[in-house]
């Protein structure tokens, strides 16, 4: 599969983005600023990166509770991202949805979600819309290993299966479901032995090259793009973080994170990047110093945003009503 | 003016819409050749092909679900669940997606997407079969719900609920399905939130919708001639609720019976006996009566459901213990 | 006591294969059903003990708990007790391990890529290798049971191995004088720029096809070789052929179910422990039985070098044909019979 190295530098820069924004998210989740929960991304960046940068705008992705690393790959804004997290009025949802629910139509993100396996069956809908109108767009489902458990898995990819929906189910097997390993909550190690029982592909990747993604989600869009149908990609990675932040991670042993760390996807791309000349150290070097700065912007638009009015919890609800409010 | 049945009414709603705008299609469980489990989308997957009228596999979750997603990308969805005992199955995709999505996405997006369900008992379809379930989907902000009683509302409130870009539930009466009715013969979108007086009176208000408007008005003949003159309220849509036709009617009669289909333990009928109690209570001359099914699943038996749900009977005793 | 190993890779038959042709797919569970067959072949013949690599998916106590379960386990299973990477370092440091265990031999499920790095470790210990991957080259498809027999009358000791154990020929693989790697049958110079999802299946990509052996009914780089010329395991050398270069084409089962026209060279013969220079004038990878492993940039310089330092290969057909020769199938009491 081609890939220029425009394309290799911008998937370091969306890799960069997520790890930067996350790693500062963790900080300011820390220090009171970001409300809530918030589930992190660090260490999972190949994927969301290597499955969109397949994408065009108008394609669809659904997400997760995890899902920065997504919405940053598809294109989604560090500032209305940051502000959404602070729960301001610039977020992407005006401070309606925070962390777990940030979307953005323009860009074909539908959303982040809070239930974990819904995303699913709305993936199913986008292709069905895809299909419908013959607009040629796929939808990127991603979820995580334990969502396989979930009876939308089972339906969705039964039913885009049946009606060879552009859809490509990308599975985050990142070994947990919360707290509970992947051995105690299911009785297989590769999820994409599942794809057998829909009569769809199902194969394996490392999740923490980018390029194996990239190259694994180019090959099932363009087969969805024929109207051949969907497939399920597992890539096999790691959270460096807990389920959310503050979770001790009391399930996991040292070494095994050591182990995934060793694998991280950054320093593979940037050993590739150097190895092949496609930039130099100092490049690298500016290149993380350019991101870090777009983190801080991100950081000080959301800061100096202000809150939503309350006036503003009562719209939204529906296109034409406005809900009661309250004196108080 | 024309005959139609209630199925032909929601029938000739969906189709006109489908005939005029591409984006509509209607998919569910045997809704294709074979019909629809009641006959309702009969004829629909001859006119319009097997894209638009799609059989599904019998997965609730996912027939919500990919109404909820092809909704936001763009198309107008017609998504049937054969039974609405079979929404729990389907429950998370009503109530945590598309209720929520446009609110926790700040508004940037819009699910113009229409979800029927087919409700209610005396089928002997026995106790996961003919459950009336309209406070759980009332009590939901996001949604919007209907329940028509009649095959001309059953048109008017299907064109309008099509056209509405909010997830609608279009409650359906499995009794009523056969039942004719006048019909214009054009017929116009009925608006939401615009109750129907179905009869005027002077007494007292019966405030009711779907199958018991039916039932009211047989309750209503009988109390008349007992110099009962009841006003019945067909409500058409719980949400967004007329409060004003209620109000309006409670100025007259100073009176108020509620009547629905449901166990009557957290019902519907309780939310406006709330609005009336906290809102217009000075307006009554009598404690507000409600008028439900027993706090039993619905029993089998013809005998056990026919004393189970409510009927014309118990109407009228709610109504003369006011007096 | 009389033990073998075995190598089951729960990894294998999962690879992107699946997507870009129609390869085969086995999961885990089919695996377990072959490894039991393998024991139950094995301890049958005299096999008491059975060293297994451990994995993620358990393989080996899960077979232990079912053998255990219907009352057929008869000999010990021995999962070795060693860190788990989880990747291929797992099936190196097993086969090491089993190496020093003096085991009899070495079962190995898994695809091509399993048993190179089997192959890499691995020095005297035959192997019996049963294909679970994809529609490999040198692992065959096989019962286990049969190969549970076979690996029990090797592990016997008391027959002449050369009627049924042969040492195979690699390609290995020198940056600047060093051993960079090594592949069983086929090492491909690729346009591929990274390794990615590992496979190739796109032909435009090829630049040069090294084998050890080739032939028209194999499947993968090794049978575009073939449909020009063959060369047994038993030949002492190997070819190497230009692709994409004009030459004419032939027909070839380039992947599961693909049959496509490839343009191929005629092959040049490289002799044992020939040197071929090979410089990258492009950046590119190089892929080994099927998997692109080395990535390299322009203008460096690599030797490939057909060897006979390959594993040593036990044919199942031939072992149990010289063990039913020496009585090996004789029951210690015959009036039992």
């Amino acid at each position: 599969m081609n890939i220029t190295n425009e394309q290799i530098k911008n998937m370091y820069e969306t890799m960069l983005k997520i790890r930067k924004f996350e790693s500062r998210a963790k900080d300011l989740f820390a220090e009171g600023k970001i409300p809530g929960f918030v589930h992190l991304y660090i260490g999972e960046e190949a994927v969301a990166t290597g499955a969109c940068a397949n994408l065009n705008n108008d394609d669809y992705i659904t997400s997760t509770h995890r899902g920065h690393g997504h919405i940053i790959a598809k294109g989604g804004n560090l500032d209305n991202m940051m502000a959404e997290l602070f729960g301001k009025e610039t977020g992407y949802c005006k401070g309606k949805g925070g962390s777990m629910h940030i979307a953005d139509a323009t860009k074909g993100i539908l959303g982040a979600n809070g239930i974990v396996g819904a995303g699913h069956n709305i993936a199913v809908g986008a292709g069905l819309a895809a299909q419908y109108k013959k607009t040629g767009q796929v939808c990127v489902c991603f979820f995580g290993d334990a969502s396989t458990n979930q009876s939308t898995f089972h339906e969705a990819l039964n039913l885009a299966s049946v009606w060879k929906l552009p859809v490509v189910f990308v599975c985050e097997n990142n070994g947990y479901g919360i707290s509970v390993s992947q051995e105690r909550h299911q009785a297989i190690t590769d999820v994409s032995v599942r794809a057998t029982a829909y009569n769809i592909p199902g194969i394996t990747v490392d999740g923490n090259d980018v390029f194996a993604v990239y190259e694994a989600v180019g090959e099932a869009v363009a087969r969805a793009r024929k109207g051949q149908g969907p497939t399920l990609i597992e890539c096999k990675t790691y959270r460096h973080r807990g389920h959310f932040e503050g979770d001790m991670t009391v399930y996991r042993t040292k070494e095994e994170l050591e182990a995934w760390l060793k694998k991280d996807p950054i320093p593979r791309i940037e050993k590739y990047i150097l190895e092949n000349n496609i930039m130099t150290e100092e490049e690298i070097k500016e290149e993380n110093a350019k991101v870090e700065n777009m983190v801080k912007e991100a950081e000080k638009f959301a800061d100096e945003s202000n809150v939503p009015t309350l006036e503003s919890a009562l719209e939204d609800v529906y296109t034409d009503i406005v809900e009661e409010g309250r004196v108080r | 003016m024309k005959k139609m049945t209630y199925a032909e009414g929601i029938r000739e709603g969906m189709s006109q819409r489908m005939r005029e705008n591409s984006d509509v299609l209607l998919f569910g469980e045997d809704v294709g050749k074979f019909g629809g489990c009641f006959g309702v989308s009969a004829g629909m997957w001859e006119e319009f092909g097997d894209m638009r009228v799609r059989d599904t596999p019998i997965s609730e979750g996912v027939i919500i679900g990919a109404a909820v997603g092809s909704a936001a990308c763009g198309l107008r969805p017609i998504a049937e669940l054969m039974f609405v005992d079979f929404l729990t199955v389907g429950m998370d995709q009503l109530v945590n997606q598309a209720a929520k999505m446009r609110y926790m996405f700040g508004g940037k997006i819009a699910l113009p997407m229409v979800v029927r369900l087919p409700a209610g008992g005396g089928i002997s379809a026995a106790a996961q079969h003919s459950q009336s379930l309209e406070s759980w989907v009332t009590h939901v902000p996001g949604l919007k719900v209907v329940y028509p009683s009649n095959a001309q509302d059953a048109y008017g409130l299907m064109l309008t609920a099509i056209d509405d870009d909010n997830p609608v539930v279009f409650l359906e009466n499995k009794v009523l399905y056969s039942v004719k009715s006048e019909v214009e013969d054009k017929v116009e979108p009925i608006p939401f939130g615009k109750a129907s007086v179905t009869k005027e009176g002077t007494d007292v208000t019966i405030i009711t919708y779907g199958r018991q408007v039916l039932d009211s008005l047989k309750a209503a003949e009988a109390l008349a001639k007992d110099g009962i003159n009841a006003e019945i309220v067909d409500l058409r849509s719980l949400f967004p609720l007329d409060k004003e036709t209620i109000f309006k009617s409670l100025e007259k009669t100073h009176k108020v019976v509620l009547v629905n289909e449901e166990a009557k333990r957290g019902a519907f009928t309780g939310e406006i006996a709330s609005i009336i109690a906290e809102e217009y209570f000075y307006e009554l001359d009598a404690p507000i009566k409600r008028v439900g099914a027993l706090n039993t699943p619905v029993p089998f038996a013809l005998n056990l459901e026919n004393y189970v749900l409510p009927n014309n009977q118990d109407i009228v005793a709610a109504v003369k213990s006011l007096f | 006591m009389i033990s073998i190993g075995i190598i089951a890779n729960p990894a294998s038959g999962k690879d992107i294969r699946r997507l870009v042709s129609h390869a085969t797919v086995i999961d885990n569970n089919e695996k377990i059903n072959i490894v039991e067959r393998i024991i139950l072949g094995a301890q049958a013949l005299g096999v008491g003990r059975v060293y297994m690599m451990p994995d993620s998916f358990n393989m080996g106590y899960r077979v232990e708990e079912k053998l255990n379960t219907c009352d057929e386990l008869r000999c010990e299973i021995n999962v070795i007790d060693m860190y788990r990477y989880d990747g291929i370092e797992d099936t190196l440091a097993a086969a090491e391990q089993m190496e020093k265990l003096n085991v009899g031999c070495i079962v190995v499920l898994g695809g091509d890529g399993t048993n190179r790095a089997v192959a890499k470790v691995v020095k005297n210990t035959p192997l019996i290798s049963i294909s679970t991957g994809t529609n490999n080259a040198y692992p065959v498809m096989m019962e286990g049971t049969i190969a549970g027999m076979a690996a029990a009358a090797t592990a016997n000791g008391s027959f002449d191995e050369s009627f049924y154990i042969e040492r195979d020929k690699r390609i290995e693989i020198y940056k600047n004088g060093v051993l960079e790697d090594i592949a069983l049958i086929d090492a491909v110079i690729s346009k591929e720029t990274f390794v990615g999802s590992k496979a190739i299946w796109d032909m435009d990509s090829i630049d040069k096809i090294f084998v050890s052996r080739c032939h028209p009914a194999s499947i993968g780089f090794s049978a575009i070789v073939g449909s020009r010329k063959i060369i047994l395991p038993k030949d002492d050398y190997g070819a190497c052929v230009d692709i994409n270069n004009n030459n004419s084409k032939v027909f070839a089962a380039v992947a599961a179910g693909v049959v496509a026209p490839v343009s191929v060279s005629e092959p040049i013969i490289l002799n044992l422990d020939d040197e071929y220079k090979y410089t990258t004038s492009f950046r590119g990878t190089i892929a080994l039985d099927g998997e692109r492993e080395i990535q390299f940039s322009e203008k460096q310089e690599f030797v490939f070098k057909v060897t006979r330092h390959g594993p040593r290969r036990i044919n199942v057909k031939r072992a149990l044909e010289t063990a039913q020769n020496n009585g090996f199938f004789k029951t210690k009491n015959d009036s039992l019979i």
